[in-house]
């Protein structure tokens, strides 16, 4: 395969962990320099505030003004080495556990707190 | 033998799917107050849904992707909150509608107030959702919808004057009240063309597991699924222009529709008449919320799917567990279903360029598609109802100012 298109191929693509599991999408891509290399796609970045940060000043504020509200202190940000791509085609897979990335965390705390405790909330398919 | 039976059921989903409280109240203002003239706005409306669902259906089918998945990806994260925005604020002004006519064929069947139904009928809903899967969601509702054909009995009973009506599908201008025309005429094409339904359809063309080998399947359902429907929803208006017209009884409660039926079958039209309102408002908010979520899960890429159990997707089945609790809220505290009904169709309209001229993208993207792009008649379609939209984001506000009232 030849050249890949960041944003036509890349950025805002489906990500899957290794068990195919959907974990979120491409919400930032960024280049690492490093004194006498040159740049190169270094990490994969999902998250919230990597969105808000994509449209503009006044977003990152009201994301960062609506997480204060629920009193969240770090960022719930993964950052990804590319390295860690696995495959790329209709989505792309990296080699990681979903559920320990802090992208996840709301996922998991959902499920933990909220949709276990009401009945018919796990089991195998409906 | 299967894909017939498959034919057959998605023809049912879509009749199901198209006739819900928008429809039947805009169609019935529409018969009321102008006779059999709007009905080409009903023909216009369902050709341009139909359009819209085969291209989004076959869309997913080929691409493996539903419409909100390229939404985002093909348009990035900044132009994707446009739709996803827009889509939201129509839909639940739509989907507390639709909870707005649950409510009120209750009230009808048991005499007490629409207000005391709202949070229950959420609650009955969200368990469904969350016990269901996408079939029973899916058929369920789409099965049950069929009492709605009582409208077509209902039409036929009524001896409607064939040659008038005929000429009623080719557009004409009013002879009074244009503004009024003209509002109506809007609200009628947001009834008939909601983003909730293409949406809920490419998303479903996933969780029914499409591939190239159902594009037969998804043509068929698209287009006589929703001749179907857009015929149900013509004879709402032909019911209520002959019984409501010559009467002068403008609608402007929903009880007055039960006369549409309650004329030519009696008392068992009056039952014909809440059971379709229960079920086609009970079905459509099912599927909204579930359209709401989807946009929501799949533009941001999280696990979705009305078939896996809500803990393998706990983000997705939160949000259409609140949407559904929330939209009850308005009913709830007493806000009149008819009046929201018709800010929301014509919210519906005003939003429909975000969701239609995008596709036109999509559809002539050979990566996504290969040799399925669209022809030049479809695209030539696809244009055609993109103006319209771009007309009916113009004319909403100033007709909901002019006609509204």
């Amino acid at each position: 395969m030849g050249a890949l298109h960041l944003s036509h191929d890349v950025i805002d693509a489906q990500l899957v962990d290794r068990q195919q599991e959907k974990i979120g999408r491409i919400d930032e891509l960024l280049l690492e320099l490093e004194d006498g290399q040159p740049p190169r796609v270094a990490t994969i970045v999902i998250g919230g505030v990597a969105r808000a940060r994509r449209v503009g000043r006044w977003m990152l504020a009201l994301h960062r003004a609506v997480h204060a509200l629920f009193g969240h202190r770090e960022e719930q940000e993964s950052r990804v080495p590319f390295d860690a791509v696995r495959r790329i085609g209709d989505t792309i897979e990296l080699d990681v556990e979903g559920d320990t990335l802090a992208s996840m965390r709301l996922e998991r705390w959902l499920a933990t707190h909220i949709v276990l405790r009401i009945p018919g909330g796990s089991g195998e398919r409906k | 033998m299967k894909k017939w039976a498959e034919v057959a059921l998605g023809v049912v989903t879509s009749i199901g799917g198209f006739l819900e409280v928008g429809s039947i109240a805009t169609s019935a203002q529409g018969g009321a107050e102008f006779g059999y003239q709007l009905a080409w706005v009903l023909v216009l409306g369902t050709m341009s849904l139909a359009i819209l669902m085969e291209m989004t259906g076959r869309l997913a089918a080929v691409s493996q992707r539903t419409y909100a998945d390229l939404l985002r990806e093909r348009f990035g994260y900044r132009f994707f909150l446009l739709p996803l925005v827009a889509v939201f604020v129509v839909s639940l002004l739509v989907v507390i509608s639709e909870i707005g006519g649950v409510s009120i064929a209750l009230q009808i069947a048991t005499g007490i107030d629409f207000r005391w139904w709202a949070i229950p009928t959420a609650i009955v809903g969200w368990f469904l959702l969350w016990r269901g899967n996408f079939t029973i969601v899916e058929q369920g509702t789409a099965m049950l919808g069929l009492v709605a054909i009582s409208f077509a009995v209902g039409a036929l009973k009524l001896h409607p004057v064939w040659p008038t009506l005929g000429r009623a599908m080719l557009p004409s201008l009013p002879s009074h009240d244009r503004a009024r025309y003209w509002y109506l005429a809007v609200s009628i094409l947001g009834a008939s063309i909601s983003p909730y339904l293409y949406l809920f359809y490419s998303a479903g063309a996933i969780e029914d597991e499409w591939t190239i080998e159902h594009l037969g399947v998804n043509r068929v359902t698209a287009g006589m699924g929703n001749v179907f429907g857009g015929g149900l929803a013509i004879a709402t208006l032909v019911t209520a222009a002959l019984v409501l017209a010559p009467r002068e009884i403008k609608v402007d409660r929903y009880e007055q529709i039960a006369l549409v039926l309650a004329t030519p079958l009696g008392r068992a039209g009056l039952v014909f008449f809440i059971m379709t309102l229960f079920i086609t408002c009970f079905g459509a908010t099912l599927e909204i919320v579930l359209a709401m979520a989807y946009l929501l899960a799949q533009g941001l890429g999280w696990n979705w799917s009305e078939n896996l159990k809500p803990d393998k997707d706990a983000r997705f089945a939160t949000s259409y567990s609140v949407l559904i609790l929330l939209a009850a809220l308005p009913i709830a505290i007493g806000m009149d279903p008819l009046t929201l009904t018709n800010i929301s169709m014509v919210a519906t309209a005003a939003s429909l360029p975000v969701t239609v001229i995008p596709l036109f993208v999509l559809m002539n993207d050979g990566d996504l598609l290969n040799t399925h792009v669209n022809g030049w008649p479809s695209n030539l379609a696809l244009v055609v109802i993109a103006l319209l939209s771009i007309v009916l984001l113009v004319a909403a506000l100033p007709l909901q100012l002019l006609g509204g009232g």
